[in-house]
């Protein structure tokens, strides 16, 4: 009985990505001026490109100035005033590229059934009808053909063309379009076009001092002050060893995974073995420094 | 009776008638031997006698000689041999002359001295012996005739038939060689006397190498002479056997058998040779070739193991030894990772080497600098002011360390205390010890460093005022030289003086040190307290080593030396160490100082924590340095100790924590007092003493005060010279436009440094004699060195101008193979035209067996880059989707056709996908930097010390880098070149499996209408086994002019048919090359140039991709490289293994 109520019971949230929001504020830590740029960026509708390694905050970020903006805490256009939690909430549609993403998985396609055809929107299709902020993640993954589609979303026409509809859409009054990209710099082959990149406004990403990221860690992962502070000092240690055989340096996300590990009881040598060494890299040299390091700063 | 003795005297008238017809020496000796003959011998022996002499002298022409010999040995040998022996002797002899009358001169010649010790029955077979060396040739009888002169004194020591073996062996040696034999027996009459009693097992050792390689002869009988003579009687016997029976079983080199196992005999203890030798035994019944490489290698082992562990050691070798030679012999020559791997397991010491790596990268993480780890010893012998070779130190960029730690009896304390004496050293560049700067306020004390007067300016300002006096007592005189006299009489040294008046400083750490009078002392203080701060950082920061570190720290404590046998002021620097290695109880001070005890022991406390600066710590120095120069370093007795009561409650200590131990003014005074009469001896602490005295005004016996002995995990300190070392460093990263380009550092300055950086005293004081010219030479070392780190040194320097002008006009290529390019010039931003001539040359071949032994070498990695390109080809045939036409139907795009016939839209055609359709079309060129820096070893621990005569004219050079190369041979230590060319050997190899078009060229040069271009592989050319020698000949040449060298590849590369063409740079450094530059300073000139090449190849469709080994690579890699891709490696020995790994990535 109980395992029927179970399953009945529904354990999930599921909704349409245009009515996905950002509810609660996120946890994010300015390192600069950014919050101000956004803002600015997203009143005169320029579209955004966040730079950076991976694990600096950037899709936090994103979803931190999503909620500002849906909670109506600054204005959304030029000369309104805050709505401070009455405005209309403001949609979050994340896209994760992948190497395969297509074109027509951004914008859509259509689809065989029974009765023939059906049209099927593609999430930023369905972003630029609802006016919300696309965010494209890792952008330099897709394939070519996807950053045609973008460019004229991102000039003074911010309107989608779908061939197969034989349409064009304007985009509604909310619409931007965020993208991220993590400058591997020995990709030589895996770079944004310089067509596409002068079409965005760019915040550079990096690693938040030590204090500040102490303090992230701090709070996301619940661990004491002590703890976080060390946790970040590792950080910076192993950022030290970043092109000198390790091809990123340590995330604050893996750090913050370490900080929950420890708050869960597991010692700290081994918390940050397993959520830091070992996932950073698999050359058993470095790990042994890296090990190095944290046995030095870890008693 | 008388007609036979008629007969007889016929006999011997008919003899003298005959001999007449000879020389006239030989009638002489005739008639001189017969007068003492013919009583002794019977008559008719006496005619024999006469009859075999004019035999002899009958016999050739020149055997009239040999009967002169014959007659004058005659009287010494007749009195040892009955008649019939005698009358065979000279039968034998006429025998001999028979063959040559030289070997009959030589044999009568040495008769009578070797009669003493032949017995009678030999003498045929003597002569046989020595006769059989004869073939009728110059030589061999020049040999034989040795052999017999030779003969009495080898029979001394040697039994005859010792000695008819010796002839044995000479026979078989003389065979092919004369000279050598004739070498072995001259050694062997040396040798003989000294190894008696093992001389036949020798000779037949000697007798099997002859046999076996005979070239080995004269080495072996080297060694003998050099190792078995002091090796002891008992270990002679088994040891010449050993080495026979290894002969036998096919080693070569009995020679070094023999040396090596005498120098490991004699290293071993006494009772443990039997043992070794009985293990080598083991071994060569095993395998032979293997046991001469344990011989060589036990001393090595042990220092690692205790002889029994080694017996673990080598038995496991010998089991492992059945499996082949091969595994045997690369197990005891240490090479196998079996055999390191047993050794490890066996062993608790940690080697410098084994661990290196790990060491660096956690230096590179704890500090973000590249920090070199090296063997403290490599420091030593740089000679540049550090003499330890066993402690650890560091000069700021490189932290040196034992090479090898066996403090411990496991492997992970050892490793532990390598982990502490690395954290503490590379603890002074984290947390700034160097970066020291007199200007920066302290944070925890009132500053004192303004305002206290420095000591030069002090001996200045009284040399002056004496000086001045001196010149207004001789005014007078200056009067009867009227007007020009002052001027004239004025000394040099007055204004030379007065200049220094004003003293600049090489580092803000002299000019710090410039404040004490006695400065060993402040050193000595400062470097307690300032490791005394790093420790309380270290503390801080990192309390994961502080088991370790305690535990050493521990120990450094027990081992220092006790308080009460040191005279006052240094029981009380002993003291201050004693508080800094954080004992708590029971210390000992002189009682009547315990209240300057306590004021230190604050002081040390105080700057003991992580907020403190490097300039607290020279505050405190300040102070502790004004408390103890008032203690006379006096001698006491034990009684005139008393311990120190433990330190108050904590909180009493916070309260007085703003108090100043002393009071700021009353220093100021102290240091003032120093410009009194005395001042200028500060320098010499002898001297010091009597100013003390003088200041005290009593008579107390005062000692020299003598430095305290380092603290072992801390090492030498030497803050003045590694401040010097690191700021040359500094420069390298990058802020140049900020602080401006430095003056350079003369040699005078450096010498003024070192007269009076305390760090330096020691030494001179320590050797008075000869003191000078180590000085001096030290100072050319540390000359050499800072012009290594200066950047702007490390250009290539041009020579004279012998070149076309960097002013003059556009070249004109009109030899054969000669093309120009332009160059770009970033200020006026547009090309100078035709600015460069690229001169293209086929590279020399060479041998080719650097090509083959590299992959022989590399066989892992040569694998595994197969197995890598290999994969890359399946990728080649990866399904290809919408095509036209195809293998099969695309589902996908077929449903999505369907969609959009059933909706209208006019669907796509491509509905096919195909395997092997995208064939793979790559050109790639490689472009090798080799430019003279590529020269550089690449790890400098193993780079010899005559590197260090380089010299820095360029054109000597050149020389001398030729001269370095031409003996290639005997070069241990690999340069970045020699990298490069492995790399390029091994991406060869590979390549070949891919099918891809490729080009290999290097590239170097010396001014603009020289560029060198050399094809080492073209791109349309085949590969072949010329390749391979021409990569041989890959070596460092002139500058490095990127620009036209890429511009000209570029060129090729554009002509190539293929669809993705790849340029590939791997240099070792910055563009440089005579006038490179836009006036000579704008070293951006060059970045700039290359980078607009880069470009223009771009703009043809090709990628560029630039591969760097330097280490400071990355700042103008970010100006030159931007948009392009590169990679700067942090090893260069990573090269072979990532430049395939690139390739790859790039290509596919």
């Amino acid at each position: 009985m109980a395992r029927v109520l179970m399953a009945t019971e529904q354990k999930y949230i599921e909704r349409d990505i245009e009515e996905y929001y950002v509810a609660d504020e996120p946890f994010y830590v300015p390192t600069s001026d950014e919050i101000e740029i956004f803002e600015s960026a997203y009143r005169q509708r320029v579209p955004i490109l966040l730079k950076g390694p991976t694990g600096t905050g950037k899709t936090r970020f994103v979803e931190h100035m999503a909620w500002r903006l849906s909670e109506g805490l600054v204005p959304r256009n030029p000369g309104e005033e805050a709505l401070n939690g009455n405005g209309e909430k403001l949609p979050l549609i994340t896209v994760a590229c992948h190497e395969d993403l297509t074109a027509s998985d951004l914008v859509g396609r259509y689809l065989l059934d029974a009765d023939g055809t059906r049209w099927i929107d593609g999430p930023l299709t369905r972003a630029v009808k609802s006016g919300g902020i696309c965010y494209l993640d890792e952008i330099v993954e897709a394939r070519k053909d996807t950053t045609v589609i973008i460019h004229p979303l991102t000039d003074h026409r911010r309107s989608l063309t779908i061939d197969k509809l034989g349409s064009t859409i304007d985009a509604a009054d909310g619409f931007l379009l965020v993208v991220s990209y993590n400058p591997g710099y020995q990709n030589a082959l895996k770079d944004l076009k310089h067509s596409t990149r002068q079409r965005f406004v760019a915040l550079e990403f990096d690693f938040p001092d030590e204090e500040r990221e102490a303090a992230i860690i701090a709070h996301e992962s619940g661990c004491d002050n002590d703890t976080a502070e060390r946790l970040a000092r590792l950080g910076v240690k192993i950022r030290n060893l970043r092109e000198h055989g390790l091809e990123e340096g340590a995330s604050t996300r893996m750090l913050i995974y370490a900080g929950r590990l420890i708050k869960e009881g597991v010692s700290q040598r081994r918390a940050c073995q397993v959520s830091v060494t070992w996932g950073i890299t698999d050359d058993p040299q470095i790990q042994r420094s890296i090990d190095e390091v944290v046995t030095s700063i870890f008693a | 009776m008388n007609s036979p003795d008629d007969a007889k005297k016929t006999a011997i008238e008919m003899t003298r008638k005959e001999l007449e017809q000879f020389p006239a020496p030989v009638l002489e000796r005739y008639d001189a031997a017969l007068e003492k003959l013919s009583g002794r011998l019977a008559e008719d022996t006496c005619s024999l006698w006469a009859i075999e002499g004019l035999e002899i002298a009958r016999k050739t022409v020149r055997s009239w000689e040999a009967a002169v010999e014959f007659f004058d040995a005659s009287v010494p040998v007749q009195r040892q041999l009955p008649s019939g022996q005698f009358l065979k002797w000279a039968k034998t002899g006429s025998l001999l002359c028979e063959d040559s009358p030289s070997l009959a001169v030589a044999y009568f010649k040495s008769s009578p001295k070797a009669m003493l010790r032949l017995r009678p029955r030999y003498i045929d077979d003597w002569a046989n012996v020595c006769r059989s060396l004869y073939r009728g040739t110059w030589k061999s009888s020049a040999l034989a005739c040795r052999l017999f002169e030779a003969t009495p004194d080898l029979l001394e020591t040697l039994s005859f038939e010792e000695f008819c073996h010796f002839g044995e062996f000479l026979e078989i040696l003389s065979r092919r060689s004369y000279d050598q034999a004739g070498d072995s027996l001259g050694a062997g009459i040396e040798l003989f006397p000294k190894i008696s009693g093992d001389v036949d097992r020798f000779i037949n050792l000697a007798q099997i190498v002859a046999e076996k390689s005979w070239r080995e002869t004269t080495v072996l009988f080297d060694a003998a002479t050099a190792s078995l003579i002091e090796l002891g009687t008992p270990y002679r016997a088994p040891l010449i056997s050993l080495a026979r029976r290894l002969v036998i079983t096919g080693v070569i080199d009995a020679a070094g058998v023999l040396r090596d196992a005498a120098n490991t005999v004699n290293k071993v203890p006494a009772d443990t040779r039997d043992r070794l030798l009985e293990m080598t035994d083991g071994i060569a019944a095993v395998s032979a070739p293997a046991a001469p490489e344990f011989l060589k290698i036990v001393p090595e082992i042990l220092e690692r193991v205790t002889f029994e562990q080694m017996g673990q050691w080598q038995a496991e070798g010998v089991r492992s030894a059945r499996e082949s030679d091969e595994v045997a012999v690369s197990y005891f020559k240490l090479e196998s990772p079996a055999s390191q791997e047993m050794l490890d397991s066996l062993s608790s010491s940690i080697e410098l080497s084994r661990v290196r790596e790990v060491i660096q990268m956690y230096c590179l993480a704890l500090t973000g600098h590249i920090i070199d780890v090296q063997a403290a010893q490599a420091l030593a012998d740089k000679n540049i002011g550090w003499f330890q070779g066993e402690l650890p130190t560091t000069e700021g960029t490189t932290i040196y360390m034992p090479s090898v730690i066996n403090r411990y009896t496991s492997k992970d304390e050892n490793f532990g205390f390598f982990k502490v004496i690395s954290t503490h050293q590379i603890g002074h560049i984290e947390f700034g010890s160097f970066a020291f700067d007199f200007d920066i306020p302290s944070t925890m004390f009132e500053d004192l460093r303004p305002r206290l007067p420095g000591a030069t300016e002090l001996k200045a300002a009284k040399a002056a005022e004496e000086e001045a006096r001196k010149q207004s007592s001789k005014l007078p005189e200056v009067v009867i030289f009227g007007h020009e006299a002052p001027a004239q009489l004025e000394p040099t040294p007055t204004t030379t003086e007065t200049e220094v008046e004003k003293p600049e400083f090489l580092t803000d750490m002299s000019r710090f040190f410039d404040l004490f009078g006695e400065r060993r002392l402040a050193l000595d203080i400062f470097t307690i307290i300032e490791s005394s701060r790093i420790d309380g950082y270290v503390a801080e920061l990192y309390p994961g080593v502080m088991t370790v570190y305690n535990m050493v720290r521990d120990a450094a404590l027990e081992s220092r030396p006790d308080v009460t046998d040191l005279p006052a002021r240094e029981a009380l620097v002993e003291f201050m160490i004693r508080v800094s290695l954080g004992q708590i109880d029971e210390m000992i001070v002189p009682a009547d100082h315990k209240e300057a005890a306590k004021k230190l022991r604050r002081l040390v406390r105080q700057i003991t924590n992580s907020e403190a600066t490097v300039e607290d710590a020279t505050e405190a120095t300040i102070r502790a340095y004004s408390i103890l120069i008032d203690v006379i370093n006096e001698e006491l007795d034990d009684d005139d100790f008393e311990q120190l009561e433990p330190e108050e409650e904590e909180d009493d200590f916070d309260s007085e924590d703003d108090e100043d131990v002393v009071d700021p003014e009353e220093v100021i005074q102290q240091f003032m007092g120093m410009a009194g009469p005395d001042g200028d001896g500060e320098v010499d602490p002898d001297q010091d003493g009597t100013q003390e005295q003088d200041l005290e005004g009593e008579e107390i016996l005062e000692e020299d005060y003598s430095s305290p002995q380092e603290v072992d995990y801390r090492g030498e300190f030497k803050p003045e010279l590694s401040q010097l070392l690191s700021q040359m460093q500094m420069m390298e990263g990058g802020d140049m436009s900020e602080t401006g380009e430095m003056e350079p550092i003369t040699q005078e300055q450096l010498e003024e440094m070192m007269k009076n950086a305390p760090e330096m005293e020691m030494e001179q004081t320590q050797g008075e004699e000869g003191g000078d010219e180590q000085v001096s030479e030290m100072i050319e070392n540390l000359m050499k060195e800072l012009q290594k780190r200066d950047p702007e040194n490390q250009q290539f320097q041009p020579g004279p101008s012998q070149h076309v002008d960097e002013d003059g006009g556009p070249l004109t290529a009109i030899e054969p193979d000669t093309y120009t390019y332009p160059e770009w010039d970033f200020r006026a931003n547009e090309y100078k035209p035709d600015w460069c001539m690229v001169h293209e040359k086929i590279m020399a071949d060479g041998e080719p067996h650097f090509f083959r032994e590299t992959l022989a070498d590399n066989a892992g990695l040569v694998a595994q880059i197969k197995r890598q390109f290999e994969l890359v080809i399946p990728e080649m045939y990866r399904k290809q989707k919408r095509l036209e036409d195809g293998e099969e139907h695309d589902l996908d795009a077929v449903l999505e056709a369907l969609i959009d016939l059933s909706v209208g839209v006019s669907p796509d055609e491509k509905l096919f996908w195909r395997r092997n359709k995208n064939e793979r079309s790559v050109a790639v060129a490689f472009l090798l930097d080799l430019s003279a820096s590529t020269a550089e070893a690449i790890d400098e621990a193993k780079k010899p010390s005559d590197d260090w005569g380089a010299p820095d004219d360029p054109v000597e050079y050149m020389v001398w880098l030729r001269s370095r190369r031409s003996e290639g041979l005997r070069r241990t230590y690999k340069r970045i070149v020699d990298v490069e060319k492995e790399g390029i050997t091994l991406l060869v190899n590979s390549l070949e499996t891919l099918g891809d078009m490729y080009g290999i060229y290097g590239f170097s040069g010396y001014g603009r209408e020289n560029v060198e271009f050399y094809t080492i592989k073209d791109l349309d050319e085949n590969f072949s086994e010329i390749v391979p020698r021409r990569i041989d000949r890959i070596a460092p040449l002139h500058a490095t002019r990127m620009g036209p060298a890429i511009r000209h590849t570029v060129q090729k590369l554009s002509e190539a048919e293929a669809r993705s063409r790849f340029l590939f740079l791997i240099s070792d450094g910055r563009p440089q090359d005579r006038g490179y530059s836009r006036e000579g300073v704008e070293k951006e000139y060059a970045v700039h140039d290359t980078r607009q090449s880069l470009i223009e190849a771009r703009q043809l469709g090709i990628t560029p991709f630039c591969l760097t080994v330097d280490k400071a690579g990355h700042d103008y890699m970010k100006t030159m490289m931007e948009d392009f891709s590169y990679e700067v490696l942090p090893d260069v020995s990573l090269l072979p293994k990532r430049l395939p790994q690139l390739y790859r990535n790039l290509t596919t």
